[in-house]
């Protein structure tokens, strides 16, 4: 059978940074087609090229044989390539069956609602949404259904080759099922499909075969039966482990620092209860949608919290606010460091201070020579340029970013420090430095917990890791068995039989 | 083992003397002197009164009420809680409370510790609405009907007057080395609001917030009190201003300061055109009293000079909002370029 869309050897470079090496890629009529990779990997540049909305790369693409290049996604779409984007684009307030017809393809200039109604049934039932009312808003489904009516609205133009981008990031288990139920029925009837996901469960259940990305270069495609959980995961990590991680080694018993009690965040399915000791770099390992996050937002006070209590310093107490959390010496850094981790149009000086005004400051009135001394310490501890302490946070790169965000709260001297995914969007050499350095902080007595979805950060910088699942507390795993399969087995699939 | 890793790079490109000085907005504040200076000189050769002391006197009293009032509500909009559209009904209700209190015979002490405690009281309600979430044009725009109403009512919208000597005259008419009492006044609360909002942790948080409300609330500053220390000063300077402009005329009345005042007539508009004028940032995080204070003396002198000129109200409101759109544009265009691309 010919491929219906190939590429062969794609290369595309954003400056220095050689996003995809040398990718060969096609699906056959038909077909389900995983698309695997880390954090990274190229995953989403790959899409990008296919889909039309970058089209700056060298390479061949070949759709039905014959060569083309797209100028933007409206030619992509033309050509019959659909992408589900995970940012829906949808109009909220708009029903189910105007946002079907909302590029206008397939119906009259003048329609009434009820013929949109009436026309938009039948991609309705083809997603699995025959229940619903096409005339009532978007915004009263859930999110599961709402991504089922973008893909209504994309089979809406009768595609050749559909594109899902981590369709079930952000959904629940039973959402989950919805959608891959609509692929399968979408495969049936002869559409290409290309699935992009993290969740192994996912992938094995659906697709037909699975390309893997490593590092922007591409795996020969393989059957979906012809591998396991494990041996994807090799193919996803290679053999060459970054050794940009700080060395571990087994930690003395000590006392514990805090306990979890019974803690239920906001989001998760369940309470959960662990403990965190000094000395310690503690992974709490999950994908998007596990809780993980959620947890560290709610002992730093920063997320609502049905129950439960932190035991520490010898009471039990939750924290109401983040100031209440940081009077008892626990810092947090969100996952977001531009939403709430950084003052981007204030000088690094003040970015570092925030935190612990009072220690620079007499009867409410601050020493700016305090105030510089503090941060010189803080910049020189983090390899930050002492020179640029004027400058607005704002202009630094995004490593610099990240250690500002996370430097800052060493003026507070925290006896607990949580950060969520430490090294999102930051380049490689200050990722190195930012491990080195919370390595450091346990070595001097904190306690660290870090939550990250990135599976190499998770495996090989913890002593200890706490694995999550859809809002569930799954596991623990020790340093003796801590490898990324390991993890990624609980993470990714805990119930099924094999990997427990 | 990690050491084949490249540690520590930072970027080498520490701006130059031209980059620093065009780094920030100072531009807006350069281009406010000059057009000030060219407004000054214009004025000089053009209208023979404008040098006068009498004038001149004219033009920093102007500048100080409305000064007052634009440093106070610079604490708002520093603080991201954008401003208050009730700087002019709270004036209002604090010259009819100033007015009521005189003319029953408690005298100035009394008098003015009651108007403050309105402002307090006044202000304190609006923060603590806004704190809570609620959007500060809709609260302060509601709170403005409010207090209007309330001293419309409480004066059955009539003069109230009280007899001199009032033990007042001192703030209303009284003089210091030549300079009104009110302008020494509206000095003294602008280099205060400046050394606050420089020196303390008070003004600091005033920024960090201002700046970005979720990183400041996750290093432990929040809003809540914010918004309410914040309206509270802007109120309280209000009053402040209202019982100055009271002590003068010896009486009050609930339109003073919409119709009779300033240039546009409206003393709220004119209040928020002076705090954007010289370039503090409408969305809070970047400004100081001393713009607020700049910008006061620019828009009374250009208002001054118009009203030598015959000019009635219109072009003079026309010639306000033409200012504060042109600092729009400049503060943008400025921002844009001192921005890294990131």
């Amino acid at each position: 059978m010919t491929p219906l869309l190939k590429l062969s050897s794609v290369k595309r470079s954003y400056g220095a940074i050689h996003a995809l090496k040398g990718v060969d890629f096609e699906i056959l009529p038909g077909e389900v087609m995983g698309l695997v990779g880390e954090n990274g990997a190229g995953k989403s540049t790959l899409v990008k090229v296919i889909s039309g909305f970058d089209n700056g790369f060298t390479g061949d693409y070949e759709l039905n044989g014959a060569p083309v290049r797209f100028s933007h996604p409206g030619k992509a779409e033309q050509a019959g390539i659909a992408i589900a984007q995970q940012e829906l684009s949808l109009i909220p307030t708009m029903s189910v069956a105007e946002n079907i017809f909302m590029a206008g393809h397939n119906v009259p200039t003048f329609a009434n609602k009820q013929s949109l109604i009436k026309k938009s049934r039948p991609y309705l039932e083809e997603v699995g949404l025959e229940a619903i009312d096409p005339s009532v808003g978007v915004d009263r489904l859930s999110v599961g259904e709402q991504h089922l009516v973008e893909v209504a609205r994309l089979i809406a133009h009768d595609p050749q080759v559909l594109i899902l981008d981590e369709p079930t990031a952000a959904l629940g288990e039973s959402d989950s099922i919805r959608i891959l139920n609509m692929v399968k029925r979408l495969s049936e009837r002869g559409k290409s499909i290309i699935y992009v996901s993290h969740r192994m469960d996912e992938i094995f259940k659906i697709t037909d075969r699975i390309t893997v990305l490593r590092d922007g270069e591409s795996q020969e495609p393989r059957a979906a039966s012809t591998l396991d959980v494990n041996s994807l995961v090799e193919l996803m990590l290679g053999f060459e482990l970054g050794n940009m991680f700080p060395e571990r080694e087994p930690l003395g018993e000590t006392a514990s620092l805090m306990n979890i009690r019974d803690l239920w965040p906001d989001g998760l399915l369940e309470s959960v209860n662990f403990d965190v000791h000094p000395g310690e770099i503690l992974g709490l390992a999950g994908q998007l949608g596990s809780g993980s996050g959620e947890i560290l937002a709610a002992i730093a006070g920063a997320r609502k919290t049905r129950s439960g209590a932190l035991e520490y310093g010898g009471e039990s107490f939750l924290p109401k606010n983040p100031k209440q959390a940081i009077d008892k010496g626990i810092a947090y850094c969100s996952e977001d460091r531009k939403h709430d981790g950084l003052f981007l149009g204030r000088p690094i000086r003040e970015n570092v201070s925030a935190p612990s005004l009072g220690s620079i400051s007499k009867m409410g009135v601050m020493s700016h020579k305090a105030e510089a001394s503090l941060a010189t310490d803080i910049a020189e501890k983090f390899t930050v340029d002492v020179n640029r302490l004027g400058q607005d946070a704002g202009v630094l790169s995004g490593g610099n970013q990240q250690k500002v965000a996370l430097g800052k709260w060493l003026s507070i001297n925290p006896k607990i420090i949580l950060v969520n995914e430490p090294t999102r969007g930051v380049d490689v050499g200050a990722r190195a430095e930012i491990y080195q350095k919370l390595r450091a902080l346990a070595a001097d007595g904190a306690a660290i917990v870090i939550a990250s979805t990135d599976i190499q950060e998770i495996s090989n910088l913890p002593d200890r890791v706490i694995t999550f699942y859809r809002g569930m507390q799954i596991g623990e795993i020790g340093l003796a068995d801590m490898t990324a399969a390991n993890i990624l087995k609980q993470i990714t699939d805990p119930f099924n039989e094999t990997n427990l | 083992m990690n050491t084949d890793i490249a540690v520590g790079q930072t970027a080498p490109n520490t701006p130059g003397w031209l980059a620093r000085l065009v780094d920030r907005y100072s531009w807006l504040v350069v281009i406010l002197v000059a057009l000030f200076l060219v407004t000054f000189f214009y004025g000089m050769v053009t209208a023979p009164n404008f040098l006068t002391l009498f004038n001149f006197k004219t033009i920093i009293r102007d500048a100080a009420l409305v000064g007052i009032m634009a440093v106070g509500l610079t604490f708002v909009t520093l603080s991201g809680n954008f401003f208050l559209l009730s700087m002019k009904e709270t004036a209002a209700l604090a010259i009819i409370a100033f007015a009521t209190a005189m003319s029953q015979g408690y005298g100035f002490e009394l008098a003015f510790l009651f108007t403050m405690a309105v402002a307090v009281i006044a202000g304190g309600l609006q923060g603590i609405l806004i704190g809570l979430g609620g959007n500060p044009i809709v609260v302060t725009l509601g709170a403005a009907g409010l207090f209007f109403g309330v001293a419309s009512w409480w004066s059955d919208n009539l003069v109230v007057s009280f007899r001199r000597p009032h033990g007042a005259e001192w703030l209303g008419s009284g003089s210091f080395l030549g300079l009104p009492n009110i302008t020494v006044a509206f000095i003294i609360i602008a280099v205060v609001a400046e050394l606050v909002l420089r020196y303390t942790n008070f003004g600091r948080q005033v920024y960090l917030i201002g700046a970005n409300r979720a990183a400041g609330k996750a290093t432990g500053h929040e809003n809540f009190s914010m918004a309410i220390k914040t309206c509270i000063i802007a109120s309280a300077c209000s009053a402040f201003v209202a019982i100055a402009f009271s002590a003068q005329v010896s009486s009050a009345h609930v339109n003073y300061f919409s119709s009779s005042f300033g240039s546009s007539g409206d003393m709220t508009i004119l209040v928020i055109a002076t705090v954007m004028v010289a370039g503090n940032s409408i969305m809070g995080g970047f400004g100081s009293s001393l713009r607020s204070s700049l910008g006061a003396v620019f828009i009374s002198t250009v208002d001054n000079m118009m009203v030598l000129h015959g000019f009635n109200s219109g072009p003079r409101v026309l010639a306000v909002g033409l200012m504060i759109v042109f600092s729009i544009i400049v503060f943008a265009l400025v921002r844009r370029g001192s921005r890294v691309q990131e």
